[in-house]
């Protein structure tokens, strides 16, 4: 059945059936993906991929069923499939359909010409990543590990009964390599990424010369002594730790007892030069959008002001649970998961001083760059983190030698009182989540 | 389904500009997820995932196309968007599709969508049950997922397979607090099988108390210390430091192009004379096993590493032409929307001779591992990482107390020579692997290890 057509089928049908109020999710991505391997093209991947899902309250209850299949049989199986939720939550939670807001702010982040790009220039580009990185001139730098160019162009949609009708699009490109440098028995890699919403703003030089550049920085880490240490988190490593530990924040996590922040808006939970803003009009933001997963109006705000907690991120469920209003906060995982909480655009403010001044002010310590395994090493319900962790040393206020091999440990809730200074170098790496470098005092490491 | 004529036209479109390789991979499947949070049923998920992806050779280089529009016309657009990357002068033929039989080595007995919402409801009552028992337990979340995945695989060199592949999962986090802090449990038993599961292998009371007393142990645990010293490493779980630190070195994906520290190394000493690895995709209703894999090549049993020598590595239909060597039965992906690359099934440590109380009593002092969290690992330095979700300290050979926050890094090919006790007795555990392909089942497993020097993060 055609997209329009299945969908108008498909909400008579929800109504015909007895839910009281039903919407439908839409997700399309048009995508573009290709990696090379010495200068051959060795991975092509062209997709389009379309689902949807349906929600709906049935006996007040709010059930979801979704399908990729647009067929006579996804109608009825999306509608029983909600029937038969909702007949199951036992969850007295109340949750709605929305029936929109008056405004929503506009936000553009679909620009069409990244769409214009043919698939040759875009092979061609990866070509010239993968070319940069090998004639870098450098002879340590033996190989090119993994050399990628996607774009994608997305659309999204929400429809309900209530007559609400939304729409979002957005499109992306990005490229990256890995470059490998050896040395004796010594192997070492680094990354090089770049990501626009314009294809032409991509750049092979910056990429390349990131990616060789990490490399050859890291050929001869090596660990330093176990022990307590004055750390910097930079600004790349940062927003990786914040996206771990964002869950701290949502309001269903802390209504549920999974998030060591639950009642602790109005109180100090950070030192005073920490302001965390969740902005989801930000320019160039890669979640930017006037509107949530819910259809409710979004807004800027700041979660941390000077260390104070000020809120919680809510979609409607929780704050009619807790008597306040949504802020705008509701997600989907994919067009067919449950409406959740995540941030927008989130970064800390950045203060007034470089990473060279920060490192001046503490003589000595390290610099951690980058770290790993986050999905098992860090623990957003306990807040603790043990990380595989990559840096520098600090020697003299000054950049040292490069380190590897160690851990990083502590609890995200620590880390956020002991922050000492906050870095004017915000940036954001090809995410939503960004950061200044922090000086996060001292923390303790795991080396030789 | 995938009709055979249709498959036959689309691959025969895939290889009009000079492919010598075509595929169509068609997927109908059908997931359920129940959740219960506090004892009362949460979420209600169901969704049928659908849609096809082409894929055409040209020598090394390989094009893949999919979509959700299963068509004859969807389906020969794909293929002819998939044609158009490539060019040759030269021109194969596919061989007429074969309907290609093999025996279902992994029988269901019951059918997810036979099992009643009810009845899969009243085994997570059963587990909320055991959580309630625990005074410091504070939020219990209980999960169960079901899968039926039907694939059909048609290629041209004649294949025409079909396969179904059903999964069932139960799952149970605890989370223990005092008020101020807060500690996790958790326990994820699963298998290739129907609703059996609970009958076989799955008690959701034992799952729950595991997730409980790990949660309620951590609380009580004080912080790790930091620094290298020897760790054991328990069955079950623990198999996930072969995983990590080993397992993905030895995939084609970074092995064919040499971007893996075990490239070239076949036939060489990798690892110490006890360690022999296998990864068996045969194994009767495991987690991570299959019938024939996603490029529909019947599954194996494939000895990684033999008393420490390194025997095979994992490798797919189009690393197998990078490396001029033969496909193993690895090829798998996560669903349509990815192309198939070498991936593990049930991969572990075959058991040893040593005696589980003997590896502990004469470690000296360091960390006994009971249970791992998952990792992750740099394939080209060897550079792993995991977390100990429940650690002990030991002082000269004796367990101490438990320890929180620790975690274990290192490198594939040191940990691997520094193994100097096996224990007797081999366990599995199910995870999720994410890698090029997306995420797939797979089995982790060992008997105990120890591991005689080993950098520990913790505070």
């Amino acid at each position: 059945m055609e997209k329009t057509a299945f969908i108008k089928t498909l909400l008579k049908a929800a109504l015909d059936a007895g839910i009281e109020a039903a919407e439908v999710f839409t997700s399309y991505r048009d995508s573009f993906n290709a990696m090379c391997n010495n200068g051959e093209v060795t991975s092509y991947q062209v997709a389009t991929k379309e689902g949807l899902s349906l929600r709906g309250l049935y006996n007040g209850k709010m059930g979801y069923a979704s399908t990729e299949a647009y067929d006579e049989e996804a109608v009825a199986m999306l509608v029983n499939g909600v029937i038969e939720a909702a007949t199951l939550i036992e969850d007295e939670d109340v949750q709605e359909i929305y029936a929109g807001d008056k405004e929503y702010v506009k936000i553009d982040n679909y620009n069409p010409d990244c769409d214009k790009v043919t698939e040759d220039e875009k092979i061609r580009f990866l070509l010239e990543v993968e070319q940069k990185v090998k004639s870098c001139g450098d002879e340590r730098i033996v190989q090119v590990g993994r050399t990628v160019v996607s774009t994608s162009s997305n659309a999204s949609q929400i429809q309900n009964t209530y007559g609400l009708d939304l729409s979002d699009r957005d499109n992306l490109a990005f490229s990256y390599v890995m470059a490998v440098a050896k040395e004796g028995d010594r192997v070492a890699t680094g990354m090089g990424m770049d990501f626009s919403r314009d294809f032409a703003q991509l750049s092979s030089d910056k990429i390349a010369k990131d990616a060789v550049e990490e490399a050859l920085f890291y050929l001869h880490a090596s660990p330093v002594p176990s022990g307590n240490y004055h750390v910097i988190i930079d600004n790349h490593c940062m927003p990786d730790l914040m996206g771990v530990f964002a869950s701290l924040f949502s309001a269903d996590a802390a209504q549920k007892g999974m998030s060591l922040l639950a009642g602790q808006e109005g109180k100090q939970i950070a030192s005073e030069c920490v302001t965390l803003m969740d902005d989801p009009h930000m320019a160039g933001g890669l979640a930017s959008s006037g509107f949530d997963a819910e259809g409710v109006a979004t807004y800027t705000k700041a979660i941390i002001e000077n260390g104070e907690l000020k809120t919680m991120l809510h979609n409607l469920k929780t704050a009619r649970k807790a008597g306040v209003k949504s802020t705008g906060n509701a997600t989907k995982h994919g067009y067919a998961g449950t409406i959740d909480i995540a941030p927008t655009n989130f970064y800390f403010k950045p203060g007034e001083k470089s990473l060279e001044e920060m490192m001046a002010d503490i003589g000595e310590g390290l610099v951690i760059t980058d770290v790993s395994g986050l999905h098992a090493g860090a623990n957003p319900i306990s807040g603790d983190f043990s990380l595989l962790s990559k840096g520098y040393t600090i020697e003299g206020g000054k950049k040292g030698r490069a380190v590897e091999q160690i851990t990083v440990a502590g609890n995200f809730l620590t880390l956020l009182k002991n922050i000492r200074a906050v870095g004017n170098d915000l940036k954001f790496f090809g995410s939503n989540i960004g950061s200044p470098s922090i000086d996060a005092g001292e923390m303790t490491i795991a080396g030789c | 389904m995938l009709d055979k004529r249709i498959a036959q036209e689309v691959i025969d479109c895939a290889l009009s500009t000079g492919g010598d390789f075509a595929e169509i991979f068609y997927e109908d499947r059908l997931n359920n997820r129940l959740t219960m949070r506090a004892g009362k049923v949460e979420g209600v998920n169901s969704g049928r995932i659908h849609g096809a992806g082409v894929r055409v050779y040209l020598g090394f280089q390989g094009v893949y196309v999919y979509t959700n529009d299963t068509s004859r016309e969807g389906l020969l657009a794909c293929a002819k968007r998939a044609a158009s990357a490539l060019h040759s002068d030269s021109r194969i033929t596919a061989k007429p599709l074969a309907a290609h039989e093999f025996v279902n080595i992994h029988p269901i007995a019951i059918r997810p969508s036979e099992a009643k919402a009810s009845q899969k409801i009243e085994k997570m009552r059963a587990a909320q049950g055991v959580l309630s028992q625990y005074n410091e337990v504070v939020q219990g979340v209980i999960g169960y997922t079901d899968s039926e995945q039907n694939v059909w695989i048609a290629n041209s060199d004649g294949l025409y397979a079909h396969d179904r592949r059903t999964y069932s999962r139960f799952n149970v986090s605890a989370i223990a607090s005092n008020g101020t802090e807060n500690q996790t449990g958790s326990a994820s038993p699963g298998a290739h099988m129907g609703f059996e599961l609970f009958d076989r292998t799955v008690d959701p009371e034992a799952a729950a108390h595991i997730a409980a007393k790990q949660a309620v142990t951590m609380l009580h645990a004080p912080v790790c210390p930091a620094g290298v010293m020897p760790v054991v490493i328990d069955n079950g779980f623990g198999g996930v430091i072969f995983h990590e630190a080993c397992g993905h070195s030895l995939e084609a994906t970074s092995v064919a192009i040499g971007t893996s520290e075990f490239s070239g190394k076949l036939g060489q000493k990798i690892a110490a004379d006890c360690v022999t690895a296998i990864d068996d995709g045969t194994m009767p209703n495991e987690w991570g096993s299959e019938n024939i894999d996603d490029e529909g090549t019947p599954t194996t049993r494939l000895v990684l590493i033999e008393n420490g020598v390194l025997k095979n590595y994992m490798i797919d239909r189009l690393n197998s032409r990078r490396m001029q060597m033969p496909v193993t039965g690895n090829g798998r992906r996560q669903d349509y929307s990815f192309a198939p690359t070498s991936r593990m099934r049930n991969t572990f440590i075959a058991p040893g001779n040593d005696d589980e109380n003997e590896i502990i009593a004469t470690m000296g002092d360091g960390l006994y591992a009971k249970a791992m969290g998952g990792g992750s690992v740099n394939p080209a330095t060897g550079e792993f990482n995991f977390a100990v979700n429940e650690g002990y300290l030991v002082k000269g050979g004796k367990i101490v107390h438990p320890v929180r926050g620790a975690s274990l890094i290192g490198r594939g090919s040191e940990i691997l020579t520094r193994i100097d006790r096996v224990g007797k007795d081999m366990k599995m555990a199910q995870g999720m692997c994410g890698s090029l392909s997306g995420s797939v089942p797979t089995n982790v497993g060992q008997p105990m290890i120890r591991v005689s020097s080993i950098t520990v993060g913790g505070r």
